[in-house]
């Protein structure tokens, strides 16, 4: 006998950012009806992103199954809080995001939730043969990978892919903002202390739309990653974030002082020694006092933060010793 | 209370060069009144303001409907339509400056759009038959903050406007940002109208301010640029303006070590100064960023960062251009 679907309840969500697609959204949900029939226990989250077209229209008349479930938002916040509003809404205890054109294939999913439950955290889907423009799309996706894992450390070759699976506990600990989703498990794997692997998915051409990214931009993407090495390294010792540097503008401050000490020794107190080298190591001392004085704001806004709400406890499991 | 609840509440803030107020109720209750509309005036005003405050006692002793809010200190026009907001009764909110800017006959107006299914209706006061001087300092304030948000309203500086209350209670407001209420109110995804309205004959003269005012203005459009477009990532702003000035200094670095090189003192150069100065400059901007995003971060998760639509008021449309 069949089991009745537990809707409110479910183990596995799916949450699928939706801006502007609405040839695309009833496929959509049809093809994760469709991969997921084995499984008893699924909902949908749809996150109409503030489209003006007819996605929330046609999102909404899906949501006659009770486990396909829609969220507007009020306007266009772009794809990280879409994503974020997603995560808010999904109830199940493993989460999957994807992308809502269908070039990600639903059919992928049991088998990034079997990965993540051989003992992962976050499993990144890869698209091994990308469907898209070499110029526009391929190229500046395999630029930012590389800068991604330069500066970060983390293994995945495909940050831009969407098919993600997560664990609820790892979602809980991280909170998308500005442009994150474009170095997800990097982010994960700093704030949440996430264990990462990828596994290779399907990837389609566009049947319907257009593709809502364009060339990436590199500043800030560099911006947003040294965001998140701030966030890696020195997430609870601002102190050490600013003292660091201070300590360095320091040692230029005595390092200018000593050469101006050395050329009056030598050239006997020229105006131009006495003035401008010891001006110059003054201004590395200013900065190096400044830098600290940040260090401690930024120490009180770290203490006020956790007063306000206590951190979640980071994720460990026991092993036998 | 055993009275039911009045179509409107009419909020006016007291603030600036303020006009008798029994007047002014009379002359914009008027039209209200005409068109069958149950209404109540809340006056928000400082201590200071009592020459002109007594007078409201003799209307509410003839039975009009008003009330008085007293406020012990100066807090600015944003907090005095927030208090009045709470205590309102009304459907419906309107803000009404207590100066005169246009005609009375807007209030139906806007009550009427707000009550067709607008989140918020402002007036656009056209056409214009106020001074040259005036429409020219109205003008310059658009092309400055329609630079900054694309522009899509044709009259930021007009305070009167209706609304749900939902509005007050959603659009994140503090300092000055009452302002521009309906342009925060649009980004946060609420519906916002224009509703065409003349200059008040009282409001033709031209006006020119003390240059204190112009600055707070100009104040002003600076924070509402960093709310709008930084708050989120403050390192994309400070970030763009250290690397640019450290980057500046670097280069003169560079350039005054090469001529070094090639037989020239550097010690008596006062240009190393500029040099040294600019990196200082642009290493403390960098810093302030890291600060600014560490604690976007912080309180990342005790934030709402997008507004979820409730169910829909009227059929989808397409948004206005």
């Amino acid at each position: 006998m069949p089991v009745a679907p537990d809707v409110t309840h479910p183990r596995l969500s799916v949450v699928v950012p939706l801006f502007n697609e609405e040839e695309n959204v009833a496929l959509l949900v049809a093809a994760v009806r469709d991969a997921l029939d084995g499984d008893p226990s699924w909902e949908l989250v749809l996150v109409d992103d503030g489209s003006t077209d007819r996605t929330a229209a046609v999102a909404e008349a899906a949501g006659s199954d009770p486990r396909v479930r829609t969220v507007r938002l009020a306007r266009n916040y772009g794809q990280t809080l879409a994503m974020q509003a997603g995560f808010d809404q999904a109830r199940g205890a493993v989460v999957v995001s994807m992308d809502g054109d269908l070039q990600n294939d639903p059919r992928d999913i049991p088998r990034l939730v079997a990965t993540l439950d051989s003992g992962y955290d976050l499993v990144a889907g890869y698209r091994e043969r990308r469907q898209d423009k070499v110029l526009t799309r391929k190229i500046p996706s395999w630029v930012a990978n590389r800068i991604i894992l330069t500066l970060t450390g983390v293994r995945v070759r495909d940050n831009g892919c969407s098919l993600k699976a997560y664990r609820r506990a790892t979602l809980e600990r991280m909170h998308l903002y500005s442009d994150m989703h474009r170095f997800l498990p990097a982010f994960a794997a700093a704030t949440a202390g996430a264990r990462i692997t990828e596994i290779p998915v399907q990837h389609h051409a566009r049947r319907f739309g257009k593709s809502k990214y364009g060339l990436s931009r590199i500043f800030k993407l560099l911006a947003d990653l040294l965001t998140l090495m701030m966030l890696a390294w020195f997430r609870e010792r601002p102190l050490a974030l600013f003292g660091l540097p201070a300590l360095l503008a320091l040692g230029l401050g005595v390092g200018f002082l000593g050469w101006s000490a050395v050329a009056m020794q030598r050239f006997r107190l020229e105006v131009a020694n006495a003035y401008v080298l010891p001006a110059a190591a003054l201004l590395w001392i200013l900065l190096a006092c400044y830098l600290l004085m940040l260090g401690l704001v930024g120490e009180v806004a770290l203490r006020r933060a956790r007063e306000l709400e206590p951190e979640l406890l980071p994720i460990a499991v026991e092993r036998p010793a | 209370m055993s009275e039911s609840r009045p179509d409107v509440t009419v909020i006016v803030p007291v603030v600036e060069r303020p006009v008798p107020l029994v007047a002014l109720y009379r002359e914009f209750s008027e039209p209200l009144k005409q068109a069958g509309r149950t209404y109540e005036f809340i006056f928000a005003a400082y201590p200071w303001y009592r020459h002109l405050t007594d007078a409201l006692g003799e209307l509410s002793a003839q039975g009009e409907p008003v009330r008085l809010i007293e406020v012990m200190q100066s807090v600015g026009e944003t907090a005095l339509i927030k208090l009045a907001a709470y205590s309102a009764r009304g459907a419906v909110l309107v803000t009404l400056p207590a100066y005169l800017q246009t005609e009375a006959s807007a209030l139906p107006a806007l009550l009427a759009r707000v009550e067709a299914g607008a989140d918020l209706a402002v007036v656009w006061r056209w056409p214009r038959r106020d001074s040259l001087i005036n429409r020219l300092q109205n003008r310059m304030l658009h092309l400055l903050v329609g630079g900054i948000t694309g522009g899509r309203l044709h009259d930021v500086a007009c305070g009167v406007r209706a609304m749900r209350s939902e509005v007050v209670q959603e659009v994140p407001l503090y300092g000055e940002f009452a302002r521009f209420l309906p342009l925060l109110a649009q980004r946060e995804g609420f519906d916002v109208e224009e509703v065409q309205s003349p200059v008040h004959p009282a409001a033709m003269r031209g006006r020119v301010y003390g240059p204190g005012v112009y600055l707070r203005r100009l104040i002003d459009v600076v924070g509402l640029l960093f709310l709008l477009k930084f708050t989120e990532k403050p390192l994309r702003f400070f970030g763009l303006i250290g690397s640019l000035l450290s980057g500046l200094g670097a280069l003169l670095l560079a350039v005054l070590f090469i001529q070094r090189l090639t037989g020239q003192p550097l010690a008596d150069r006062p240009i190393l100064l500029l040099a040294v100065l600019l990196m200082v400059l642009g290493i403390q901007a960098v810093a302030l960023g890291l600060i600014g995003e560490m604690i976007v971060h912080l309180t990342a998760s005790q934030r709402r960062r997008y507004r979820v639509r409730s169910a829909p008021r009227r059929p989808a449309r397409p948004e206005a251009a």
